[in-house]
């Protein structure tokens, strides 16, 4: 708790931070407020080509929205908000070198990544309550009977989305710990999530032998892949291959063992190197 | 005498540069130590091997006589080499983020932000602070519940001649009260004016360590010339008691390695047959001994 506290007396008062939490939540906004819009338009456009029409979807009824709302919160380019926080509080610590004022003044070194580990665990947390609680809400207002008692049948998608968040908020406490540097780590991570792995996927697909195996296991994508699809029932007949419908303890194991061999690189390095 | 510190051949090294070469010293209670010697002689990785931030190649050190932790941190109060705060926080929050770091609480900030005369300026954020206000911060944060010793690299410099005083003052206070004091400076008269201890640092090793007066203590210089120089130095140099000579526009600047009177060098050149047209005693600045007590040690 005393590491928790002195990180919130780092954290609360720094604008930058309330900065980016607010544009992660407005992009979440948006991105939930739209989802039905885009949804929809791709629908009516498949449906130009079919004798029957699809109906539109709804995305916001229990229990297919816990699915559909982690999915729209943890695709690529809103994961990388609260990522950029995390790299933002750890790379602010050696670029003001406080990290040497806090080393000097008696934190012992294991405590210090000790209480960065903390900020990331609480960071996923608080994100999955507050998606939880939108969930719950938007949920309630649009669902009918029936559907509220299959309320909790997807609630393996919020635990999904609080091990993507967690996950991937410690590649970007490890990056930050190893490059140091706001601007470059922020750059590395911001252009491997959004750029390099892709692009390995697209160079690995070209022999089809190798399809969705590497790059499931590829880590970013290992953190998509919790909850890879969104639910949505016209989507499902169109395809016919099976969606997802639940959030698999395999799916987790991977993200979670690269955010734990990163986490050791970080004590070891950490511990040796000069500050 | 207890001992605070102790330092045991530690050794540090940087691709070719040996930063620090197998430096032992000892600091006992209520010395106050000064670490002299030029940049880059290794005084900061001293310091910050000392501190748990640089890691050492060889060596160990002990604080108050146990293995060095956390805790024995928590009982030294440091200024290290620049001031690092939040710059978005006022003077008090990063105070209250040492102390908590400390695991004291709150009630020394406000004597140690009036010592450091930053009282009223304590809400205002720390990156609107000049240098000279962001240094004092560094002291008030060392300063806070009265540390068991108080290490400071190179306080004053940078600091305009108003603030190198009122640190020096503040040193010169808390020393004082008995508190141990480590401070690394390449000021020569910094250190003779606060410490009473020193060990004189050049390239990784401890050149000479002891009292300041007995390290530091000042011989005298005599500037000669003749008609003829080269005679003159060489008789010059014949003189027993001769230590060294610095030729400069034509005068001869010379050392004596005790206490040599202008008189009776004319009486010894007379006796070679050597008529000096210009003889007089000059003291030496500090700086001057400085360089050769440095100079010494190349040779
Ligand atoms: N991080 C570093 N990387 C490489 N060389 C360094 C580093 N830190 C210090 N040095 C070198 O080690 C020597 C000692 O430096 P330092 O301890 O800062 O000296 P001082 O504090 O006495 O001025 C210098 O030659 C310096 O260039
Ligand atoms: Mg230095």
């Amino acid at each position: 708790m005393k590491l928790l506290s002195i990180e919130l007396k780092k954290i609360l008062p720094y604008k930058t931070f309330w900065i980016i939490i607010g544009l992660y939540f407005l992009f979440l906004a948006l991105g939930i407020i739209m989802a039905e819009y885009i949804v929809n338009a791709m629908v009516d456009d498949v449906n130009k080509r079919l004798p029957i029409p699809l109906p539109h979807a709804v995305l916001f009824y229990f229990p297919d929205i816990w699915q559909n709302l982690t999915f729209f919160a943890s695709i690529r380019f809103v994961l990388i908000f609260p990522a950029i926080i995390v790299i933002i509080l750890i790379t602010n610590e050696f670029t003001n070198k406080t990290v040497r004022q806090n080393i000097v003044n008696g934190m012992s070194r294991s405590e210090f990544i000790y209480s960065k580990l903390q900020v990331v665990f609480m960071l996923a947390l608080i994100i999955t309550v507050i998606l939880m609680l939108v969930m719950l809400t938007l949920g309630l207002i649009h669902s009918d009977s029936q559907s509220l008692s299959l309320m909790l049948n997807g609630f393996s998608f919020v635990i999904g989305f609080f091990i993507q968040m967690l996950t991937y908020l410690c590649f970007a406490f490890f990056v930050a710990f190893m490059l140091r540097n706001t601007g470059l780590a922020i750059a590395l991570f911001t252009l491997y999530t959004i750029i390099i792995e892709p692009v390995i996927y697209f160079l690995l697909r070209a022999p089809f032998i190798w399809e969705n195996t590497v790059y499931t296991y590829l880590p970013v994508n290992s953190v998509i892949r919790i909850v890879e699809y969104p639910s949505i029932p016209a989507l499902k007949k169109l395809m016919n291959f099976q969606l997802q419908d639940q959030v698999t303890l395999l799916a987790c194991a991977v993200p979670m063992i690269y955010a734990a061999v990163m986490i050791g690189i970080v004590y070891l390095t950490f511990n040796k190197r000069d500050l | 005498m207890e001992t605070i510190l102790s330092i045991n051949q530690l050794s540090k090294r940087y691709g070719r540069i040996q930063a620090v070469n197998k430096l032992s010293l000892e600091v006992v209670k209520g010395q106050v130590f000064g670490i002299l010697g030029p940049n880059g002689s290794g005084k900061s990785t001293t310091l910050g091997m000392i501190l748990d931030l640089i890691r050492p190649d060889s060596g160990s050190f002990t604080w108050f006589g146990e293995h060095p932790s956390k805790e024995s941190r928590k009982r030294i109060g440091a200024v290290i080499e620049t001031p690092n705060f939040f710059p978005y926080l006022s003077a008090r929050k990063n105070l209250e983020i040492v102390a908590k770091v400390k695991d004291y609480d709150n009630s020394d900030i406000e004597r140690v932000l009036r010592t450091t005369g930053l009282y009223d300026r304590k809400n205002d954020k720390f990156k609107t602070y000049s240098f000279g206000m962001k240094q004092r911060l560094a002291v008030a944060s060392a300063l806070l519940n009265n540390p068991d010793i108080l290490i400071l690299d190179e306080p004053t410099n940078g600091l305009d001649p108003q603030g190198i005083a009122h640190i020096r003052e503040l040193i010169l206070q808390v020393a004082s009260e008995g508190i141990t004091i480590i401070l690394a400076s390449h000021l020569l008269d910094e250190v003779q004016k606060i410490c009473n201890y020193v060990a004189v640092l050049n390239k990784g090793n401890i050149l000479f360590s002891g009292e300041v007066h007995d390290v530091l203590a000042i011989s005298d210089c005599i500037e000669l010339a003749s008609a003829d120089n080269a005679a003159l130095k060489a008789a010059i140099e014949a003189h027993p008691a001769f230590h060294s000579i610095i030729e400069s526009d034509g005068i001869l600047l010379v050392v004596f390695s005790e206490d040599v009177r202008p008189g009776a060098i004319s009486e010894y050149l007379h006796q070679k047959n050597i008529s000096l047209s210009h003889l007089t005693e000059r003291k030496r600045t500090l700086e001057q001994h400085f360089l050769e007590l440095l100079k010494d040690n190349e040779s």
